[in-house]
Order: structure tokens, then C-alpha cells, then sequence
């Protein structure tokens, strides 16, 4: 695992404290949803340009976010939707007719 | 009357940077336009005017304007019962039950939060209900909080990913391996994943809804994610490319 070749590095003129494989792992969740603090996130940045693993890990993190969110990801199958709404619109009849007889 | 009908959830601003799977009608209630001084229901906020309008005129007796109500949001309850049940048949039936419960306490929707949040709701218990009812494997964990969030998820491999292609998911088997993989998955991650990953909802939203932490939210989300990386992850080779011949299964099933 990559750990960056030191603590410190410097990145156009900064300095950026260094982190571990580790600490990206717990936060690659939150970086994706851009819910990091700035300084974070530019660790975070020069963390994955430079390790090849956190950035294939966080690739596929944005895959699955991709694929999960994706509207075809749960089609509701042929014919579902039509017998969805029609028990629906029976059980509503049937409903208004009790409530009518009570 | 039981909580679940009468309580809104205080739904909190959008986190989501793209609108991709949200349905016109969430979109238009993510910011919705003020609404006017003297309305029905001074409280509504988080509904847009045309749907409030709608809700009214089916308590006042309209009943057949409830299936153009809830249209929009056939797809997110039928979604969210199938991720949980991991069986169209029973999601179907769910998706059935849910949308009635939500006719026939339509009464107890103040408004406080989001339509889509509340029949979500409506939905999520409705289908552990029915997976308690079946008492199947998966009720041990279900109740949110009895396990804990504390540990670290190490990825299994953190070999290359290539980036997928929109029309990779029209591949049955890939939306097959998909549900599988999130099937698998504890509920109460599982639980995170969907409300977050598939509905869309604010991480503000979804520990409302789950009566957890928006700390646990997060937590939780970053485990669910890495694990169904890890169940998807065909490593190099690349085969959910659209364009390869050849369908490599994934590891975990």
C-alpha cells in the first residue's frame, strides 16, 4: 500500500499533510458526497492521485453510487405496475362502498 | 392512528448534486414554490401547491384522484419494497399495501415533510412488517441500532474498476448481480444504502427516517457502499463494460 513517501509532501508551493490508505478508506464515502472539510478534501485529492489503489477504490465507489442510483437500476417489471393499480383502485372502490354503507 | 402515519419527517435540503433517478414530481419538491398565505395548511411546506391541492380534494371526497397522487412515486415505493424483500411477487404485494395504508391515512399527512418521504415510510415498514410476519433470517438485525456501527470495512481488493457506461445497467445480469449484492447486505445497511443510493434521500432525511444518527447514516452508507463494490467489483478484467463478449460472475455469488 502506498503511503504517500512521507507525512508531508508539497504540492504547487503547499505543503499537505499526508494520509494513509486507512484514513481514505474511512472517509472515501463522504469525499464522494463532497461532504469533507477543504483541507481534508486536498488530502483526499493528492491522496488519490498518487495511489493508485484509493483510486480505483474510489472509481468503483462512484460505480455502485452510479449503478444504485441509476433509474433502470430497479424497473418495476412489465405488468407489476398495471396490477399495482388496479388492486389499488378495487380496494378503494371497495373502501368508499363500506364507508357508504356505514 | 400508529406514529408512522402521523409523524412528518423533517426533511432537510437535497445533498444530492445531480437530479439522475429522481422523478419530475421529487425534483419540483426539492424546492418547492413558496406557498401562499392562507392555505389549507399552514404547516405544508415541504409539498408543492399542486400536490397539496391534489391531498385536499381527495379528503374532501375525490378518492379516484389518489392514483394520480401517487403515479409518481409508483416506481420509488415499488423499489424500496423490492431492495428490502429481495422478491418482486412480495414487493409487488407491498407496494399494493403500502399505497392503500397511505389512501386510507391520507388524513395524517400533515404536510411537515416531503409526499415521497412519508409513503417511503409507509413502505420501509411495511415491508419489514411483512419480512417479520416471514420471519425470515434476515429479522435479526433489522431494528436499526442493534448492531453496531463501530469497525472498520477493509475493501477485499482494490484492484481497477473501469468507469461504466449508462448502458452497461440495460444488462439483465448486471441489474440481477445488483439487487444481489444489496440483498446480501445487512439491513441496516442495506436500510442506508437505498433511502441514500436509490431514493435519493438527504443524509438529514434518512437519519429521520431510520431514528438514527446522522454520524450512523454516514457510517453505515461507507460500509454499504464498499461491500457492494466488493460484490460487483469484477477487478480489470472490465466484462461490465457494454461491449464484452463474455459475462464474468462476481465474486461473492
Amino acid at each position: 500500500m502506498e503511503k504517500g513517501g512521507g507525512p508531508q509532501a508539497m504540492l504547487e508551493g503547499k505543503t499537505i499533510v499526508e494520509i494513509s490508505c486507512f484514513e481514505v478508506w474511512r472517509r472515501i464515502s463522504d469525499f464522494v458526497d463532497d461532504d469533507v472539510e477543504p483541507g481534508l478534501k486536498e488530502r483526499l485529492e493528492f491522496h488519490f492521485g498518487r495511489c493508485k489503489h484509493c483510486k480505483a477504490l474510489l472509481d468503483g465507489t462512484r460505480n455502485v453510487i452510479t449503478l444504485i442510483g441509476d433509474e433502470h437500476a430497479f424497473d418495476i417489471p412489465r405488468g407489476a405496475s398495471e396490477r399495482i393499480t388496479s388492486a389499488l383502485l378495487r380496494r378503494i372502490e371497495e373502501d368508499g362502498q363500506d364507508e357508504h354503507r356505514e | 392512528m400508529t406514529d408512522e402515519f402521523q409523524n412528518g419527517v423533517a426533511a432537510g435540503r437535497s445533498e444530492r448534486r445531480h437530479g439522475d433517478g429522481l422523478v419530475p414530481s421529487m425534483i419540483g419538491a426539492l424546492e418547492p414554490p413558496p406557498l401562499p398565505e392562507t392555505g389549507p395548511r399552514p404547516a405544508a411546506q415541504k409539498v408543492s401547491p399542486e400536490e397539496l391541492a391534489l391531498i385536499e380534494r381527495i379528503r374532501a371526497g375525490e378518492r379516484e384522484l389518489f392514483m394520480e397522487l401517487v403515479r409518481p412515486y409508483q416506481k420509488i415505493v415499488y423499489s424500496m419494497a423490492v431492495s428490502i424483500l429481495k422478491s418482486e411477487q412480495d414487493a409487488e404485494d407491498v407496494a399494493q399495501e403500502a399505497l392503500f395504508k397511505a389512501f386510507k391515512n391520507l388524513a395524517q399527512f400533515r404536510g411537515e415533510c416531503k409526499f415521497s418521504t412519508w409513503i417511503i415510510q409507509i413502505t420501509v415498514n411495511e415491508a419489514r412488517h411483512r419480512l417479520r410476519r416471514a420471519n425470515r433470517a434476515a429479522l435479526g438485525s433489522i431494528d436499526a441500532g442493534i448492531e453496531s456501527d463501530e469497525g472498520d470495512y477493509i475493501p477485499i481488493d482494490l484492484a481497477d474498476w473501469r468507469e461504466i457506461p449508462s448502458e452497461a445497467l440495460q444488462r439483465k445480469e448486471l441489474r440481477e448481480c445488483l439487487h444481489r449484492a444489496i440483498g446480501t447486505l445487512k439491513p441496516i445497511y442495506r436500510d442506508v444504502l437505498v433511502l441514500r443510493d436509490v431514493q435519493h434521500m438527504s443524509v438529514a432525511e434518512t437519519a429521520e427516517m431510520l431514528k438514527i444518527s446522522e454520524a450512523s447514516v454516514k457510517t453505515r452508507l461507507l460500509r454499504a457502499r464498499l461491500q457492494v463494490r466488493d460484490a460487483l467489483a469484477p477487478g480489470i478484467d472490465g466484462s461490465w463494460n457494454v461491449g464484452s463478449t463474455t459475462y464474468k460472475r462476481v465474486r461473492s455469488f
